[in-house]
């Protein structure tokens, strides 16, 4: 059984408050990490293999070296509590349940990268977790834990997924519409306000403090060999017991979704989504892979926000494909032209596959579109969008060619599906 | 400087230079929307993409600074697909237009599927539908559905005007440009937003329509409008005159000057050219309100101005005189021997003056009138006209009635001559008031050159012809000094430019030649 | 033009300022400063955004740009609650359609469209997070969980 750490504290119903987080060790590895150096505290990390647990993996103590040593300005450290990927819930647990736990894992990370002012982005729908964590910060700064080296804004988004993509939320917290900003430079270098800036998810940096207390041997040897510790699985859709798992990252797919309750519906796996909806879909028979970032990585899709999605038998994959595509059309911030206008078209022709108007040519339309554009976008939602384009087609192909005419790919109009918004 | 490899051409370019602009310089065209050489970086259209050695994916050629030892790629296979993919990507939702748009002919949309298209569309679903025909101001019209939203029209009002009056709403495939609902497009320069616009989704309102592009030719001018001197093309119409209502100039456009005007072109520049096809101009010599061939107009107006007193004779010549016109009347007035010879005439309101191009004098050879020394005292010209100390005056160009002075005094100034003889293109109460009245052409119509006010000489080509029987002022002027026993040796403008670089010191050394294409400044 | 006045009280006024200079760059109040707007004037009407961009020395063009990119911000008036259910993936799977049906009936209203009474306003939303519960809605600040006909019945019942 895997050692609780993020959620040890969950079920105790005063666990976001700071005597809480005291008595359980709380901040005990902020005071150990401000007798660190700072390039210290970053080795550490480095050390521990942490990855970026939002949705990229990144190596978080390299993002965190990349800050320019001769920089003289301020430095921003920016949490993205911008949850926002389909089938991921654990960064909301984490606010409302243990909001201490991330100013902690705040403090050393400000520490570590020179930061005296920070930011908290939480999505405009998250009330009840901004209530909470804003109570945090205020009995944090109350108790001198901030205000005396490290500020913390805590700023409120306003309803846009793209505000999760890490310059989409800085050019947001700018006051700006949440449009990623075209890279170089990077945020590193030149970010919010123009200045270095490190963007970090809540999860990333709950992990911290323990890697601070108890070391990063330990953390690397919780998990597989590129990437340390456990991380929150966030567990839907067609399985028994939905809910957070937080496991080692070392689990494998199969293991997780036992650990789920096993798959609900008729019981039989269809397929399962392991990251967030971005991640390409796996098959019945491909889950016996480990969950960490480069095991899912040479599995051929990706370990993302760990949102994993089971689908069972009876899950129609065109209907997924349309709701899926649905909201990235919606999503797409409109910016570069590959995903703002495919997004769109590529709705449409899933939501006229469904109405019975679509044709064989449209599903190798839709993937040759996907392939055409991914890697040519200003940022990673694009190529997030083609991951269900282009794995539900080709791993579920005879469910959508059951539906498409055996055309001729004939030139003429096909029937324009409602455009449905 | 850093040395880099495009295409196997090696170049050496400046440090921050960007990709495009260091292929440009190698001849090589990158093609591209969003970016543009006067605005910031958009990097939203993704059309710019090259291949660089050691970068894994294709990468925006606008945002890549040159860098030593850098090896670029323009003409890989994955570059062309690349292009192709996103020229599809632009024209999906893209409206089919071309028929009834303006931008046929000269739309980058086109231009580009031409060469780097030739794909066969695949797009079968409903496309997105947005606002068209939406006016923006009084000169721009707007077709939302048209738009490839590379943001150019929102950084100019950005960037370049500070208005920000554009922005683009909304997201995803619903994104639409447009103005704050209520308001307009209100700077004095929203006709660049068209210019840059690859596409027609923002057209020019006055020439919506009119004639279709490639009937046009061009020439190189420079703007009459103020004393700034802007570069521009001239935009004719002369293969289709049953089309654009008979107008014969069709458009004016900015032409690039770093030292002038950069990329831009004021509205009022931009729009002022009515004049020249307006049905007010003068086309035939005109005595006592008879027309008159040029000969018998020419012999009038010397033996007006040879019989009196050489103080009795008064010029005001005009700041909108090129420099050549402007060296003939010091000639004319040298022959004549009087010394009532002026030019600045105060207009009824002043101008107004910005940090950007517009100059509060709205001459374009002010500079020049004052080298070449005709700054005389105009209003002691009218008041001796009054008392009838000057009993023959030759007006170019102005028209009194318009200026700050009272009417009244005009009246009785113009009112008490023997001569009034008007020189100019358009007729005005001046003019009606003249007992002559010489046609001249218009500066589209003939060469010459303006002194701008910071003393940059340019010139400006012909783009059309003559109307009627107009002259230049300096081949008007230059025939009455024949008359007067002066040898007329001057067949062209150039001669007389000649005639004051030798003769004014600070046009000393300028050749037609010299001036090129970007012009020359004043000693 | 707009012709409804729309101004901050002294108070919010020295709200939205405090809000300014927490950031390096005062511009980065704007999200906020606009839901103080619309926890003040109920939407985000153009008037609105006019006087929220003479507080930020911004064009009133770049402020519209904003209120109009986020869901969140109401540019009409909206109803004294705001019904938003989730139609994405895991929600979907539970039978978010039929939920969403079932609301369409009761309240008689299509989505994006308020009730006669101005009770509610519907909305059929992206991924709100909260998978595990599927299928879910967010009522006004609240998410409601494990939805069935019969509960939803008596959240709706509840919305005065």
């Amino acid at each position: 059984m895997t050692e609780k750490i993020l959620t040890r504290n969950f079920d105790r119903a005063d666990a976001h408050t700071l005597g809480a987080y005291r008595e359980t060790g709380g901040y005990t590895g902020w005071e150990k990490a401000r007798t660190m150096e700072p390039a210290g505290i970053t080795e550490e990390v480095k050390k521990a293999n942490l990855r970026g647990l939002g949705g990229a993996g990144f190596p978080t103590g390299m993002k965190w070296s990349f800050v320019p040593k001769n920089h003289t300005g301020p430095v921003y450290l920016v949490i993205n509590a911008d949850e926002g990927e389909p089938g991921t819930f654990k960064d909301r647990y984490l606010l409302e349940r243990d909001p201490h736990a991330l100013i902690d894992g705040m403090l050393i990370a400000a520490r570590a990268v020179r930061c005296e002012k920070a930011f908290v982005y939480i999505r405009g729908e998250y009330v009840e977790p901004y209530r909470r964590f804003a109570a945090a910060v205020k009995e944090a700064y109350e108790a001198g834990l901030l205000g005396d080296g490290l500020d913390i804004v805590v700023h409120r988004g306003a309803g846009a997924y793209i505000c999760g993509e890490e310059t989409g939320l800085i050019s947001s917290l700018e006051g700006k519409k949440g449009w990623p900003k075209v890279k170089p430079p990077f945020p590193a270098i030149k970010g919010a306000f123009g200045m270095p800036t490190i963007v970090n998810n809540v999860e990333t940096i709950a992990h911290v403090p323990h890697i601070v207390n108890r070391g990063a041997a330990w953390f690397a040897g919780l998990g597989t060999k590129t990437m340390g510790g456990t991380r929150i699985y966030s567990v839907s859709g067609r399985v028994k017991r939905p809910g957070i798992y937080e496991e080692s990252v070392g689990i494998t797919l199969r293991q997780l979704i036992d650990r789920a309750g096993g798959v609900s519906g008729n019981g039989r796996l269809k397929g399962v989504v392991p990251g967030g909806s971005s991640a390409p879909i796996l098959r019945a028979d491909e889950i016996d892979v480990t969950m960490d970032v480069d095991g899912l990585r040479n599995a051929g899709t990706m370990a993302g926000s760990a949102g994993v999605i089971v689908m069972d038998e009876t899950v129609s994959i065109p209907e997924a494909l349309m709701v899926v595509a649905r909201f990235y059309a919606h999503e797409s911030c409109g910016q570069c032209t590959p995903c703002r206008e495919s997004t769109g078209w590529i709705y449409k022709m899933s939501e006229r596959i469904l109405s019975g108007h679509g044709r064989k040519e449209d599903l190798d339309t839709i993937l040759d579109v996907a392939k055409r554009g991914a890697g040519t976008t200003i940022c990673a939602f694009y190529d997030g969008a083609v991951g269900p384009y282009i794995s539900y087609i080709e791993k579920f192909r005879d469910e959508f060619e059951a539906l498409v005419t055996d055309g001729a790919g004939t030139r003429a109009r096909a029937t324009p599906a409602p455009v449905a918004r | 400087m850093p040395k880099l490899t495009i295409d196997g051409k090696e170049i050496e370019v400046a440090p921050g230079t960007n990709l495009i602009e260091a292929a440009r310089q190698l001849g090589i065209e990158i093609p591209h929307y969003c970016y543009h050489p006067g605005l910031s970086i958009a990097g939203q259209c993704r059309l710019c993409m090259v291949d660089i050695e050691k970068a894994p994916r294709p990468t925006i050629a606008c945002n890549t600074q040159a860098a030593d030892g850098m090896v670029v790629a323009t003409q890989t296979e994955r570059v062309k697909e690349t292009q192709r993919s996103i020229m599809e990507f632009h024209l999906i939702n893209h409206p089919l237009d071309c028929p009834v748009c303006d931008q046929a002919g000269e739309c980058w949309l086109q231009i580009y599927y031409m060469k780097y298209g030739l794909y066969d569309p695949r797009m079968v679903d409903e496309k997105v539908h947005k606002p068209k025909a939406v006016p923006l101001g009084p000169h721009v019209m707007l077709d939302a559905e048209r738009c490839i939203l590379c943001s150019r029209c929102v950084r100019f009002c950005d960037e370049i005007t500070g208005t920000g009056e554009l922005g683009i709403f909304h997201r995803g495939d619903q994104s639409e440009i447009g103005l704050f609902p209520g308001r307009d497009l209100e700077n004095k320069y929203s006709g660049n937003v068209v210019d840059i616009c690859p596409v027609g989704a923002l057209t020019d309102r006055d020439f919506r329509f009119q004639v279709r592009v490639w009937y046009l030719d061009t020439a190189k001018s420079i703007c009459p409008g103020c004393a700034r001197g802007c570069n521009i093309d001239v935009h004719v119409n002369r293969r289709r005159p049953h089309h654009a209502g008979g107008k014969r100039v069709a458009r004016l456009k900015p032409r690039f000057n770093a030292e002038v005007n950069k990329w831009w072109l004021c509205d009022e520049g931009r729009y002022g050219y009515g004049f020249v096809d307006d049905a007010s101009r003068v086309t035939t010599p005109v005595w006592r309100s008879e027309p008159v061939p040029w000969d018998t107009a020419i012999a009038e107006v010397t033996r007006a101005l040879g019989r009196h007193a050489p103080d009795a004779v008064g010029v005001v010549a005009s700041p909108k005189m090129p420099n050549e016109d402007l060296m003939a009347v010091r000639r004319l007035a040298e022959a004549l021997g009087t010394r009532q010879v002026g030019f600045k005439v105060p207009p009824r309101t002043p101008g107004d003056q910005d940090d950007l191009l517009i100059r509060a004098d709205k001459n374009p050879n002010t500079r020049a009138a004052e080298l070449i020394g005709l700054d005389g005292d105009v209003a002691g010209i009218l008041t001796a006209a009054r008392s009838g100390r000057i009993k023959a005056l030759w007006v170019f160009g102005h028209d009194l009635f318009d200026s700050a002075w009272l009417e009244s005094d005009v009246t009785l100034a113009l009112g008490a001559l023997e001569t009034l003889i008007f020189t100019g293109t358009n007729a005005g109460r001046t003019s009606a008031l003249a007992h002559l009245v010489l046609p001249a052409t218009a500066w589209v119509e003939r060469d010459g050159t303006f002194t701008n006010w910071e003393g940059r000489v340019q010139r400006f080509r012909p783009a059309v012809e003559p109307l009627g029987e107009a002259l230049p002022e300096w081949d008007i002027v230059g025939r009455v000094l024949g008359m007067l026993g002066h040898a007329a040796s001057a067949t062209r403008a150039e001669h007389w430019f000649v005639d004051l670089a030798a003769n004014v010191e600070a046009f000393r050394g300028m050749t037609y030649q010299s001036i090129g294409e970007t012009g020359r400044m004043t000693q | 033009m707009t012709t409804v006045r729309m101004e901050f009280s002294a108070e919010q006024l020295a709200e939205v300022r405090r809000l300014q200079g927490l950031y390096p760059d005062p511009r980065g109040a704007l999200l906020p400063v606009l839901h103080m707007a619309q926890d003040a004037f109920g939407h985000i009407p153009l008037a609105a955004e006019e006087y929220v961009a003479g507080l930020f020395g911004l064009s009133p063009a770049h402020v519209h740009e904003v209120v109009t990119f986020y869901t969140l911000y109401f540019q009409q008036p909206k109803g004294r609650h705001v019904v938003a259910i989730c139609h994405n993936i895991s929600c979907y799977l539970a039978g978010a359609p039929r939920i969403l049906e079932h609301v369409k009936q009761r309240l008689g209203v299509d989505v994006d469209e308020t009730t006669d009474d101005g009770r509610v306003t519907l909305q059929s939303v992206e991924c709100l997070c909260a998978c595990e519960h599927a299928p879910m809605m967010q009522v006004d600040d609240r998410y409601e969980f494990d939805l069935n006909p019969e509960k939803v019945d008596r959240i709706l019942a509840r919305l005065r």
